[in-house]
This record gives C-alpha cells, structure tokens and sequence, in this order.
C-alpha cells in the first residue's frame, strides 16, 4: 500500500489497526462508526472495486464481522502497477446481540445483493437498504441459517426426514 | 419390422406413439442440464430415441429432473409436473433426487423427491453420462410396454398423501388441488 | 398502456438455468426488472464448514457446473495461500493449460447457448459437438466428463499421460480450423449484427460502478483480466493479449468472447512449448488430520465470466471456518442484468441475459 494512504488512514480514524502487506494482502480493522468513511476514503484513493461483502460469524467472541474486500481497478492502457495487484480486506465488528448495520450502497452500487444475502443468511439488518426481501430462501428459518448456532444436520432430521413415503414404497419400507 | 413389433402396433397404438416420441420439458432443474445439451445435439443425439426438448409442459409428456431440487424449485416443479398432460413420465437424473446425494445435509435442499411427486425411474450418478439418459429412456420404453410406468396413476390414485407433503414442506400452496374428488387411498 | 408482470422463467425456453425475472412490461417495453434467484441454492458455503479441507473439493466444483476447473484452482490457491504450501514448476503449466481448456469449453458452451437463442442453430450444434471434443480431452486426463477435481493443493493429482500433449494439439486444431466456418456462419453474419447490436449496452461507467468484471467489462474497452493484473499460475510466463472491443453491447460482448476463444489456444499452445519437465505435485501433510493455523486469504484468479474471488477463514481447525465466493455472475446477473434489462424489449431478454454469461449455479450457490 501507499504509505501516503496509511497515514492518510491513521491520522483521519481512531482505533484503526493496518497490517502490512502480506502476499498482495492488506487487512485493516476499523471502528464500526467509521466504516463508510473509510471505505469512501479508499474509493476516492483507487481502490474503487468493490469486490465482496461477507460476514463471519464469531460466536464465541459474540460478535459478526463485517468484510469489505476491495480492489483497484486497472486504467484503461496502462501498466498496472502494485496498487492493482492489492486487495484489502476491511473489517469490522459488531455485537452478535444488536445485529444492526449501515447500508454501503451509496458508496458501492453493487453492494446491494450481497447486504441482501447477509440480511437473509445471518439475519443482520441493513439501515439504509431499499429492498431486504428475501433473495435465496423459500421457508422460514427462526435462526438464520448461516449463522453457527444453527445445525443444519439437526435441521435436516427434524424437518426432511418426517415426511412419510407415499403408496406402495411406503408399505414396503 | 417383425411379427411380434406389429401385434403390439395393432394391440396398443396409442401406447407406441407415447412410447417413440418422449418429449420432455425444457426446465434446467439442476447442474445436470449440462449434460442435456450434448445428448440433444449431433453428437449423442438424443432424437433417435424420440426424445427432443419441447417449450411448455403442456406439449411434454416426459419430466427429467436434473439433478438436485432445492426447496423454491420443488414449487415450479410441482405446478410444471401438474401441468402436464396424462399420460406423463417423470425420471430423475443424477444422486441428488433420489436421496439428496452429496448435499444430504443440506438445510435448502429436498432429500427424497418421490415423496412428493411419483417418479418412474432415476439415472444413477453425479454426473450421469448421455449415454445413461438413452438407457433410461429405452428402459422406460419396457416400462410403458408392460404398464409399469404407472407414476401418473400413482399421483392420482394417492393424491391427498402427496398434497400433504407438499404442504408439510413448502408451506400453503396458493393453488387449488388438481383432483378435488375424495380418492381411494 | 397498461402495465403488466410477467415472470420469465424458471420454466421457460428463453432462460438458461433455473433462474427466474419479474418484469413490469407496458407492452412490449420493460419498465422493471427483478431478479429472482435462489433456485439452485444448496448452501454451499454453510457445508463446506462441515467437511475437512480435502473433503471441500467435490463440492466446490459443483458451484459453477459449466466451468467447474477454475473453482477447483481458486480453492486450491486459498487453500495453499492460508497453508503455505508451495507448487511446483511444472504444475504450474499443467493448471494453466488445463484451465485455458476449461475456458474454450465453457465459451464452447456459452457460444451454444447464445447462437441456439438466435436460432442460429447450425452454429449451435457445431459449438456443442466441439465442447465435447474438449471434455474428451478431460476425461483421458482426470476420469470425468463434467467434474474432474484435477487440481489439488500443492499441484496437480497426475502428470499428463503419454502423446496427451500431441492430442491437445491435434483437437485445438480442428476445433481451430473451423473459425472461419463459424465467422462466416455467424459472426459475420449480417443478421447476428442486427439482433445483436446496440442490445444491452452496459456502459464503461456503469460496469465500473457495478462492479462489472470479465467479458462485461472488456467489451468495454478495459484491458482488466486477473490473468494479467495479479498473475498466477504460469500466465506470466507466456506472451499473450487481453482482447477489447469499444461498445459494450451484446454484440462486442460476444466478439469478446470469440477472440478469448482464439487466444486461449494460441496460449495452449505457447504454454505446452515452454513446458518445463519435473514434479507435478508437492506433498501435503496427511488430509485426515491436516489443520491450517488461524488466517484468512482472499485471492482471486479469472473464470470465463469474470473475477472469481475466494474469501477463506481458519480458525486453526481441520475444517473451513468461514468460505464465501466472489463469483462474477453474482454482480452481472442480479446488478447489472436489472440494470440493462430496463427499457428493453420482451424478445431481447434472452439475448442480454446469455450475452452477460450469467450462470445460475454461481449466483445461487
């Protein structure tokens, strides 16, 4: 990463921890009130594709961190450089209780679908986002399926495994 | 054409022409449509047999579910499968129908497809080669010949059973009952 | 006029793929498109947390079913990166030829599917019988039509087998020998230009917006390909072009495509002559009771469709605690297809949805 960019970082947020850079590597943790501020500040320094947003559930810690992953675009005709090779992965965290957020739509367009997904799949609520209907799921789940605490194997028995067979394979059976 | 080809051309004509022209549902169910489209193009050729892809389920009377069936896709199929007319066939293509296959443990995916629909024949594997559907399709031929193929009297004769598992997976359905009467069961 | 839903798909003949889209039509124009996914999906990244590192390669194939090589690469690199694991040289090569393989199959697969929805069914049936000619090459290396899990962590599971390389070369050509057959049957082909131009336009600020990568992108005038950003594997090591064209309709998008086609197998051919001999494989430690020490990676290498990213955690355990896919249809079929979609016409649905490559699988997952 450009040094310029770290102080840049360092100086504008508190609390924000910068690892150097491993194997095109960059991981930042940032405070969660200051997390579109920084994403903006990476977007107007290059780094403007956003690639993903992905949550991992810590449940021992009792938090979910949040992951922006972001990358730089390559100039038309131009030599890449370093900077295009760098992702940097952003994270932050917030408490497994309050599963509450910031919409990063009006920073990256396509951030939509995939805070669409989280909501649906960890149960995290976007403010700010225009459409949290569901995306992929057709029943109704009490625990998002994708946090930890929900066992799918459990699931599968208790729901799948009742349903009796029908006519003559039944009879069988 | 030999003797015994032409009695059973005069006993059943009806049965022959269902037997020689499968037409099967355009729906990609699955990951196993990919290998749909080289069986129905030049190489393996899938109109040999009288199979061929047909645009609504109202023209088909062959159902190949591709592979695995998540929960929402259970929904289309069921309505598709309804709209077909009698006398239908349905086959399913690859593991995943018949018992889940690797996604076993999946929260999104149906375990056992005949619990819902009746199903006359699945092609084993992940994935099935071209040449298994032809097999299938020849074997379904015997099928037909000795009545064997009898899924879509299944349906109607256990049609309560296999609305409430419908319902038990999928929650309310929003469309009314295909056959309303009381059935044996 | 009055307004209209329609839904398109999941059963329907202009769709591929179990995909389904809501749209608010006043006649025949479309005001509104909605994306509706979720037919296919399995929760992948939900099982994957439940099976061991190894165990993780059948599935991880099976997320994009037309292109299942460069999923098991962009598994295999997390994989190495988050272990440390080394490759060696000539694996190296072997992944890239196997991938560019992989990559003239799946726009085989894509071209079958575009030129079956122009009717242009010749082509169609050519593309589709050339397809299988690849996936023959496949099976004599791995085993498998479809799926192959070739590539492991610390290379690759064999080395080629005897004269492969001499049938790699006889098959790319005779595939090759029929480009000017496909350029006079279709590409050139006045009615292809007509039906495809101006179809779809997905400008160069919007695709930069929207996170547009791949094909998308490159019909856009933009040379971005990971291939060449952040090389991996041996794509550095040979000479080769990233194609453009200035438009950004279907019909640039689709001449993309072709000319990828083309220099895939100039690359083959280039990465076969400078193959070096050696090891195929690097050990790993022993999979039933292999642990990786608590990290995370992101890489990311380029499938047929775009960028296709692998965010992977580990919380010291012999099993994935965290996998999550950045694959490219997720942005082009659900942001950039509603977006395209707006203002088009019924017919052309079809047209804008196969030209953006959106392979249903991958979005699902």
């Amino acid at each position: 990463m450009k040094d310029p960019l770290k102080d840049k970082l360092t100086s504008a947020f508190d609390g924000i921890q910068i690892q150097p850079a491993d194997r095109n590597q960059i991981s930042i943790t940032a405070n969660k009130e200051s997390i579109l501020s920084v994403l903006s500040l990476l977007k107007s320094n290059g780094y403007n594709h956003l690639a993903l947003i992905s949550c991992v559930d810590w449940i021992e810690e009792k938090r979910f961190e949040l992951v922006y992953i972001l990358s730089a675009y390559m100039e038309k005709d131009k030599h890449f450089t370093d900077m295009e090779k760098t992702n940097i992965i952003l994270k932050t965290s917030i408490y497994r209780e309050k599963p509450q957020f910031i919409s990063a739509i009006p920073i990256f367009e396509n951030a939509e679908p995939y805070e669409r997904e989280i909501h649906e799949l960890y149960g995290i609520h976007f403010e700010g986002h225009p459409r949290l209907t569901p995306l992929f799921l057709e029943r109704e789940y009490k625990t998002p399926p994708f946090r930890k605490d929900f066992d799918t194997r459990k699931y599968v028995s208790d729901v799948f495994d009742p349903i009796p067979f029908v006519g003559k394979k039944a009879d069988k059976r | 054409m030999d003797r015994n080809q032409l009695i059973k051309w005069l006993k059943a004509p009806a049965k022959m022409g269902h037997k020689y022209s499968l037409h099967a549902v355009y729906f990609c169910t699955g990951c196993g449509i990919i290998e749909v489209p080289p069986s129905i193009t030049a190489r393996w050729d899938a109109e040999r047999f009288g199979v061929l892809p047909v645009a609504t389920p109202r023209q088909a009377n062959l159902f190949l579910i591709t592979g695995y069936v998540s929960v929402k896709t259970l929904r289309a199929i069921i309505r598709t499968y309804e709209q077909m007319p009698e006398p239908k066939y349905s086959v399913g293509f690859g593991s995943c129908p018949i018992n889940g296959g690797m996604y076993w443990d999946s929260y999104n995916t149906i375990k056992h497809l005949d619990k819902y629909i009746p199903i006359d024949g699945w092609i084993a594997g992940c994935m099935p080669r071209p040449e298994a559907i032809f097999v299938a399709v020849t074997h379904l031929w015997t099928l037909i010949d000795k009545d064997m193929a009898d899924g879509y009297k299944r349906y109607r004769d256990h049609y309560q059973a296999y609305r409430a598992n419908q319902e038990h997976a999928l929650g309310k359905l929003e469309w009314p009952p295909l056959f309303s009467n009381e059935t044996k069961s | 006029m009055r307004e209209l839903e329609l839904y398109f798909g999941p059963q329907h003949l202009g769709m591929v793929g179990n995909f389904s889209i809501t749209l608010k039509v006043e006649g025949d124009r479309i005001l509104k498109a909605t994306a509706n996914p979720g037919y296919l999906h399995r929760g992948f990244e939900k099982l994957m947390e439940l099976r061991s590192w190894i165990k993780n390669f059948p599935m991880v194939c099976r997320i994009n079913v037309v292109e299942p090589d460069s999923m098991e690469m962009i598994y295999a690199m997390g994989v190495e990166k988050l272990a440390g694991i080394e490759v060696p040289e000539r694996a190296h090569y072997i992944r890239s030829i196997y991938l560019e393989l992989a990559r003239v199959g799946s726009h085989l697969f894509g071209l079958w599917a575009y030129a079956n929805m122009l009717g242009f069914d010749t082509v169609a049936q050519w593309a589709m019988y050339h397809r299988d000619l690849v996936l023959d090459l496949f099976e004599e290396l791995t085993g498998g039509r479809v799926y192959h899990i070739y590539i492991w962590p610390g290379g690759v599971r064999r080395d080629f087998p005897e004269g492969f390389k001499d049938k790699i070369v006889n098959t790319l050509h005779s595939i090759g020998g029929c480009v000017p057959d496909y350029d006079n049957t279709f590409f050139n082909n006045r009615l292809f230009y007509e039906r495809a131009k101006g179809i779809g336009t997905v400008t160069r600020e919007e695709a930069l917006a929207m996170g547009g990568t791949g094909q998308v992108l490159r019909a856009t005038g933009m040379q971005y390909d990971v291939r060449r950003v952040e090389p991996y594997a041996a794509y550095d090591k040979v000479p080769w072009e990233v194609p453009t064209r200035e438009d950004g309709d279907a019909y640039s998008r689709i001449w993309v495509v072709r000319d990828e086609m083309i220099e895939s197998v100039h690359m083959i051919f280039k990465l076969l002559d400078a193959m070096p001999e050696g090891e195929v494989y690097n050990r790993i430690p022993n999979p039933f009771k292999w642990t990786i020490p608590n990290k995370e990676a992101y890489v990311r290498c380029e499938s047929s469709r775009g960028e296709l990213g692998l965010y992977l955690v580990s919380n010291g355990g012999d099993k994935p605690y965290r996998v999550h896919f950045r694959t490219p249809s997720y942005t082009h079929g659900l942001t950039i297809l509603e977006k395209a979609l707006k203002n088009a016409s019924i017919a052309d649905v079809g047209n804008i949805m196969i030209s953006l490559y959106v392979v249903a699988p991958e979005i699902d997952r």
